[in-house]
């Protein structure tokens, strides 16, 4: 990034100055970007189904409320976005299993680690009241200090996570 | 019409987050081991561009600001646990649903591991309320409030930082 000219800026920031105008927008439209309330709301509707009297009961899915909400449609959104993207793109297709740590050397050891992990960032963003998208993106964009404190906490962890694994080996 | 604009935004947010890599475990990986940080800059610059369009946008239009609570020990605590997850599957709760989209097994997994966090989380939430939401709740506090000065000046300021030290790093760590 040694000129200013936009057709010189990196793909990334290119993209990064889409994705802030999107932000920006939304917030004008509708409400701040924000994806993993809908990971329990999804749950609500489920227990509904099948245990109504423990759903009607629970105090979380009562704050959170029902489904049918915008931020719903936004992951509806981003399963047709990111299709589109993928199959119009000049980039080599996905690959169905990607190890990124030495002890990945089955799908099912992946499979163990991201299990695991999808558990812990949806459980850990709804302790917090939001995730990467909800506390980072729009926090930070908001300038609200939830955001920074959220960010602080998830580097802290993350570098030095990734950090042990790799040391150790695993 | 608010169901429709949310739909618009994430077919945009879910084109652009896969056009970025930022679904692809292996950047996030990268990102965390400090081998190439062009996710982490893709989000600063994002965050400095919002931040100051929104401040701007703010004094001449109407804006559905929802400012979070900062319950300090419930967001950090939740913040530190969220690390340790996206450093292990390396997908977080909007990239997997990207991942997913484009074709990634490991994405779909992370998904219903997602799934089987809220379901715990939405049932265990009376329990960890008063340990996690309730303590040091300072409320929806923005750092312009702190400061006691105007949005746009805090914005343009901080995203300024931001922007200087996404051009004062280097993408890529040359390795060994």
């Amino acid at each position: 990034m040694s000129t200013t000219s936009p057709r010189s800026l990196p793909e990334w920031a290119r993209l990064a100055i889409l994705f802030g105008a999107l932000g920006a927008l939304s917030i004008l439209l509708v409400a701040p970007i924000g994806v993993s309330g809908t990971y329990p709301r999804a749950i609500g509707e489920v227990l509904r189904l099948v245990a109504p009297a423990v759903a009607a009961q629970n105090a979380y899915l009562e704050k959170v409320g029902r489904f049918l909400k915008p931020e719903s449609m936004l992951v509806i959104g981003l399963v047709i976005g990111a299709f589109l993207a993928a199959r119009t793109g000049r980039a080599p297709r996905a690959k169905a299993t990607e190890p990124i740590h030495a002890s990945e050397t089955t799908n099912g050891r992946r499979y163990l680690n991201t299990f695991v992990g999808g558990f812990l960032i949806v459980f850990g963003a709804r302790i917090a009241g939001g995730c990467t998208s909800g506390h980072v993106i729009s926090g930070i964009t908001q300038l609200s200090m939830s955001g920074f404190l959220f960010a602080a906490g998830v580097f802290a962890t993350g570098l030095l996570t990734a950090r042990l694994i790799r040391r150790g080996g695993y | 019409m608010p169901l429709f604009y949310g739909l618009l935004v994430g077919v945009a947010m879910g084109w652009i987050l896969q056009r970025a890599r930022a679904s692809s475990p292996a950047m996030i990986a990268k990102a965390l081991r400090l081998e190439d940080l062009t996710i982490i800059k893709f989000m600063a610059l994002t965050i400095a561009v919002g931040m100051v369009l929104t401040a701007g946008l703010a004094l001449v239009a109407p804006m559905h600001f929802d400012i979070k609570p900062t319950y300090a020990v419930g967001v950090l605590v939740g913040g530190l646990v969220f690390g340790v997850g996206f450093a292990l599957g390396g997908y977080c709760p909007g990239t997997c649903i990207v991942g997913a989209a484009e074709g990634r097994r490991d994405a779909v997994v992370t998904i219903i591991g997602g799934l089987f966090g809220a379901l715990v989380f939405t049932l265990t939430f009376d329990a960890l309320k008063p340990i996690l939401i309730t303590p040091l709740d300072f409320g929806r506090i923005t750092l312009p409030e702190l400061l006691h000065l105007p949005r746009l000046l805090v914005a343009v300021v901080v995203g300024a930082v931001f922007v200087a030290v996404v051009r004062w790093l280097p993408t890529v760590r040359r390795v060994g």
